[in-house]
Formats: structure tokens, sequence, C-alpha cells
């Protein structure tokens, strides 16, 4: 688990804003994250953490600094890093089993065996009934789903989730933990793939990570070793080790006083 | 429904208004009978043709016109909606072509082209081509940047992003331009053969308005509109059926 997957390295990123000011969405952050691990990027909303996310995606160029990936650099978006957006990115134009199968399609994969792949994905996430459905006629949640199929089915090694569950309802949202959860652990250790998951949702981040990020003001001011076993129940949510990395997230977030 | 009901008004109309501005339908439709094969009002004029024939050169100077009209106008609105270099070049060019009204332009072309249906049918063509533009450019700007940057991670290449995103997020968009070209290209084409054509409805309706036979040009304005309401109708069980996608939700339940 030692090998070094994503390494960030005095990343910065800034931009104009329309009245001609300078922003700086993210200074000098360094980062490593090592294979199989599942990281949460948290903090107050323009912090940075998206702009992060798109950098190691490929679809933000990084003002300053370098992202290695694979032990290769960044330069464009592509197939070994999946992503997972905000946004509904299902292709509306397209059947549900079509967009499960869209990526390996972009690979050359042969007819059938991608057919093979998208039926158990989408078995995988509980979704095999709509397999031949239009996207509009999923709700919210289901098209998340295909989402995630979508990424686990084209093989990316790396996944990058931004917010994905955001704007989901508490029930649709934990269901929708699960499944990420169950998806990721299902590679033998060592094999399992990393996952970078930005949130601003503090119980997420707890639920789900390895290890959490926080980020203010464009730096990398925290980062929290969650040691919790997994599944992580209602209870061990409120273990004493975990109560404590709550109490540093909501201080970094503003929301307690430093203690 | 609504036919009956203006057929009605129309009738209502007949029996206020004199019969020589305001023919009654039935007169109207049985001059369209007589007309149809061969109208002898218009051998008068050495046209030998009718109405059937003169409907046949309309709709095909028409839909050549929305074809060419189409094959340009579309990709170039959406090639100019990703190239900000391009569409700084072409936007002033179609722009102010489509703000030239027809009848200022027409002349030009009847000179330029002489009165061969070329002349209407490239008349009606710049106007399909500047109204396909700006819904092509439009449907490019407003479909989501999410879909291509999923596109892009899942591995697609720029030809595929294109292909699979751009043209099928786009094509609901398109189509109903080109409904709406269509819709008005009926108008134009009869408006450039009142100008200056040897054929055509638009041509009959010059001719008889010369003559002041309303009972003549209500029956091919008839046809025409009839015709026009045809293909509006053909046109939008197309648009439904290549955009089945894009139909409004059904069920929406997990």
């Amino acid at each position: 688990m030692s090998d070094v997957k994503i390494e960030a390295s005095a990343l910065s990123r800034s931009y104009r804003r329309a009245d001609g000011a300078e922003v700086k969405a993210l200074s000098a952050v360094d980062l490593r994250i090592e294979a199989g691990q599942f990281v949460c990027l948290v903090g107050p909303s323009g912090c940075g953490k998206t702009t992060l996310l798109q950098i190691i995606a490929g679809l933000v160029p990084p003002s300053g600094g370098n992202i290695v990936v694979n032990g290769q650099r960044v330069t464009a978006p592509g197939p070994s890093r999946g992503m997972v957006f905000q946004k509904d990115s299902v292709f509306p134009w397209m059947r549900v089993h079509a967009n499960v199968e869209y990526g390996l399609s972009c690979r050359g994969v042969a007819k059938a065996e991608r057919q093979k792949v998208a039926a158990q994905y989408l078995e995988r996430v509980g979704l095999s009934h709509v397999a031949g459905a239009w996207p509009r006629e999923l709700s919210g949640g289901m098209l998340k789903r295909v989402a995630v199929a979508t990424v686990f089915a084209n093989g990316a090694d790396v996944l990058l989730l931004d917010e994905p569950f955001g704007a989901l309802d508490y029930v649709t949202k934990r269901q929708l933990h699960d499944v990420l959860l169950t998806l990721w652990a299902e590679g033998e250790a060592g094999r399992r793939r990393t996952v970078v998951f930005v949130t601003h949702d503090v119980d997420e981040a707890m639920i789900l990570a390895d290890r959490i990020v926080v980020l203010r003001a464009g730096r990398v001011v925290d980062d929290l070793a969650v040691a919790a076993d997994r599944p992580r129940t209602t209870d061990a949510l409120l273990l004493p080790g975990m109560v404590r990395i709550k109490h540093i997230l909501l201080t970094h977030l503003g929301l307690e006083a430093a203690r | 429904m609504g036919i009956l009901l203006l057929l009605a008004l129309w009738q209502a109309l007949t029996s206020v208004v004199a019969r020589s501005s305001l023919p009654t339908p039935l007169s109207v439709a049985i001059r369209i009978r007589q007309d149809f094969i061969h109208a002898d009002q218009l051998s008068f004029y050495g046209l030998n043709t009718g109405l059937l024939d003169s409907m046949a050169y309309t709709a095909t100077n028409v839909a050549a016109a929305v074809l060419m009209g189409a094959v340009v106008g579309a990709p170039l609105g959406l090639v100019t909606a990703r190239f900000r270099l391009l569409r700084a070049l072409v936007d002033p060019v179609l722009m102010t072509a489509g703000t030239i009204p027809i009848i200022v332009l027409a002349p030009f072309f009847l000179i330029w082209f002489g009165v061969d249906r070329i002349s209407a049918m490239l008349l009606v063509a710049i106007f399909v081509t500047v109204i396909l533009y700006v819904f092509a450019q439009r449907a490019a700007d407003n479909i989501d940047p999410v879909y291509e940057e999923s596109a892009y991670t899942l591995g697609a290449s720029r030809a595929r992003v294109v292909r699979d995103v751009l043209l099928p997020g786009t094509v609901p968009q398109i189509l109903g331009g080109i409904r709406i070209a269509l819709a008005g290209a009926w108008g134009l084409e009869a408006i450039a053969e009142l100008m200056g054509a040897q054929y055509g409805i638009g041509k009959i309706v010059q001719l008889l308005a010369g003559a002041t036979d309303v009972e003549g040009i209500f029956a091919a304005l008839l046809v025409l509109g009839v015709v026009a309401v045809a293909c509006d109708g053909l046109a939008a069980w197309v648009v439904a059926r290549l955009a089945v996608w894009n139909q409004p939700a059904r069920t929406g339940a997990e």
C-alpha cells in the first residue's frame, strides 16, 4: 500500500475574475495519495477542492506546480482517471446500458464484451431492470447510480468524485454510500481503486474516508487519518476517536471554536 | 375543428363582403379542381401549367433551399460555437445577410442568376442558412459542458465527442430550427416567385393579380397553405422520431 498513486507538488491555480481581480483557487498544494486509499477532500465552499479534483482529472491545467498520476504527468483528461460529476453527466440521448458502455466503446472494446461488463455493473448498482430505459425516465438517485456504474465499468483505477451525492435526499445518499463502498472494496487489498471524493458534508466524509484532507482558501490545512473499521455503523461513528475527528472538522469549517 | 371554424367564419364573411373581393369557400374549391392540372386563365398568359405542377415547382425549390441551408448553416453554427476566431469571422457576415429584407436582395439575385429557379432557391437558402446557423450555435452554446467533460474523462477522442455529444445534444434544437425555417421558407419562396420567376405558385398569384382574379389567387394560396401545413406536420413527426430521448419524462420514481 505504499506506492504513490497521485502526487501533487506545489500545485497552484489562479484565474482572472470578470471584474479583473486575480483569484487564487489553489496555492502551493502538496499532496501524496497512496494506491487504494479512499481520500475525502473537505472544506468550505470556494476552498479549491473542486479545482484540485479538476486538475487531477486533467480538465483544468494548473497555473503552477506538477500533478503526477501513475507516474505520469497529467496534461489532459483520460480514461485512467474516472470522474463522477456534481451535475448529472449521464447522456440523455443514450439508453442507460449505452451510457455504461460508452467508455468501453471509446477504447475499442468489442460489443459483446462491453455489453457483458455493462450488465454486470448495472446489476452491482441495482439497475438491471432499467438497462433499456432512457435517462429521463430515471430519478436523480438512479442517474447517480448510472454515473457510478459508468466509471467503474470503464476500469479506471483512480476515481474522482465531485460532491456526487450532494443533491440527493438522505436515504438515497446513504444507499449510494453503500454502493460506492462495496464497489471500492471488491478489489483485494492493494488492487483497490484509489478514490478522491470531494464533499462539504462532514458525516459523509467520516463514513467513507480512510483519510480526510481539509482545504481552506486554496491550501491544505489538515490531514486526518480515519482508522475506524468498516462498515462504519452508527455506533462506530460515536466512538471517541471519531467524535474527536468530527470536532476537528467542524472547527475547520468554522462551526465550532477551537478547543 | 379549427379548420371547420375557419371555414364557417369565411362563409359568414362572404355574406357581407362583395363576391369580387372575397369568394366563397365552395367557389374556391371548385376553382382548385378546375385549375388543378391545367388552368385556362393561365394559358392566356402563356403559362401552360396548373396548380399541381406549380405547387410541385414551388415545393421542390423550398425543399432544395431548406436542404442547402441546413447543410451549410447547421454545421457552421456548431463549429463556430467551439472556435472563437471562426465565430468572430462568420458571425458578422451571416448576421448582416440575415437582416437584409428579401425584397431588397431579390433584384440582385435576378440580375446575377436570372429568372430560373436557382435565384429563388438561393434567396430562400440564405434565409434558412442564417436561421439554422443561429439555432445550431445557440444549441451548442447551451449544451451543458459536463457532457463533454464526462466524455473526455471516459476516454473519448475529439471526433467522438463531436459525434456522440455535440451532434445528438443539439439535434432537437436544430430540428426545431428546421421546422421554423420551413414555415418561413414557403412565404419567402412565394415572394421570390412574385418578384420574378417563370413558374410556381407565386408566379400564378402575380399573373392573376394583374387580372384581379381573386378566386384564382385564393385557390393558389389555399393549395400552398395546405401543403405547407402538411409539411410542417410531417416535419414534426420526423423531429419526434429522431429525438425520442427528448420527450417529456413519463416516470421518475425510484
